[in-house]
């Protein structure tokens, strides 16, 4: 399934998540992530859409995942953190 | 001895051009080829840049850039969309170990945008920081700036505006909602001013990037020396505008 949303983070930037997720596995299956935030390195996205494939639509595993990924690749966002990424991608879940 | 850096007038360029020359001077200073550099430019025709993280085609209404005659762009910097009309835009690029750039990357935001802020002063223009990434004017938002950091090396660049068109940019940008688009609009011109608004009268671009130069002197206790790009800086920009930031792979990326 294809999902879409919109989330002003707290005291931060707009994100912008697009997501085809696995109804049945409850798992992502591709994600964008977009919006007017900044990490650094840039590339660090495509990197962190690349390591969600598969991961489980759920908030507290989804976050540490996030988290985990910012960590090992030394990620540094500014607008946005693994928390609101999380509501953000959870957004898209009717 | 004060420090001497390179100060660039470019004029006015395409969107595709002027991002491509902000790389070059990156690459060639990350490379020990040139000195750290100031550089004051214009857009020409009017243009929107996009930052890295955004939709094209979420952010931007295609069809009216294409019925006004104004271009497009990808930035490789983060941050959000930008309608680049009457404005001064800078960009400013030196290394990451440069005793001057804080390591912190919200404190170096602060730290460039000090450089604005005090090129605002020149005009008798009171302006304060306002992370992330504004710098704002009696509560209004009067420049917005982003940053890179790729090779050793810190590229910021940012706007001061010298007039706001708050209508045009709204019909060359998408909102996300249409439903609140006016209101989003009347949000916006609330919240958003201009040199010219401040001042009460229009204030040219040589005489914005003339006190911007005094302000990124005094900011970084350095001189600028009016300098030329150089010819391997042509040669990169040409390929990065051709490669990268005319083609449709990049600007659709997302």
């Amino acid at each position: 399934m294809q999902s879409k949303s919109v989330y002003k983070i707290p005291n931060g930037k707009l994100l912008k998540i697009s997501l085809e997720f696995n109804e049945k596995k409850n798992t992502i299956i591709h994600i964008k992530i977009m919006g007017d935030f900044f990490a650094y390195p840039e590339e660090s996205i495509e990197l962190l859409e690349v390591a969600l494939n598969g991961a489980v639509l759920e908030k507290e595993s989804l976050q540490k995942k996030i988290q985990s990924i910012i960590t090992e690749h030394s990620i540094q966002f500014i607008g946005i953190n693994a928390e609101g990424l999380t509501h953000g991608i959870l957004m898209c879940i009717p | 001895m004060t420090e001497q850096w390179r100060l660039l007038q470019t004029g006015f360029n395409t969107a595709a051009a002027n991002m491509a020359i902000d790389r070059a001077i990156l690459i060639a200073y990350s490379d020990g080829k040139v000195p750290p550099t100031v550089r004051f430019y214009g857009w020409t025709p009017p243009a929107i840049s996009i930052g890295y993280f955004q939709s094209l085609t979420d952010e931007v209404n295609l069809t009216a850039c294409k019925k006004y005659g104004v271009d497009y762009v990808r930035r490789i910097t983060g941050g959000g969309a930008v309608f680049h009309d009457k404005e001064v835009t800078y960009s400013i690029v030196v290394s990451e170990s440069h005793p001057a750039v804080p390591k912190n990357i919200l404190q170096s935001y602060g730290r460039v945008c000090g450089a604005v802020i005090k090129g605002l002063d020149q005009l008798g223009i009171n302006s304060t920081y306002a992370p992330i990434n504004d710098i704002i004017v009696q509560g209004k938002k009067i420049s917005g700036n982003a940053q890179t950091r790729k090779l050793n090396t810190v590229l910021q660049h940012g706007t001061i505006l010298l007039d706001v068109d708050v209508d045009t940019m709204f019909s060359l940008l998408k909102v996300p909602n249409e439903k609140i688009k006016d209101k989003l609009i009347k949000d916006v011109k609330q919240r958003v001013t201009s040199i010219k608004h401040i001042k009460g009268k229009e204030v040219g671009f040589d005489e914005v990037a003339a006190a911007m130069k005094k302000g990124f002197e005094d900011e970084f206790q350095i001189d600028l020396l009016e300098g030329t790009l150089t010819n391997e800086e042509k040669r990169l920009a040409k390929q990065f505008e051709k490669e990268c930031f005319a083609t449709k792979e990049w600007n659709h990326r997302r």
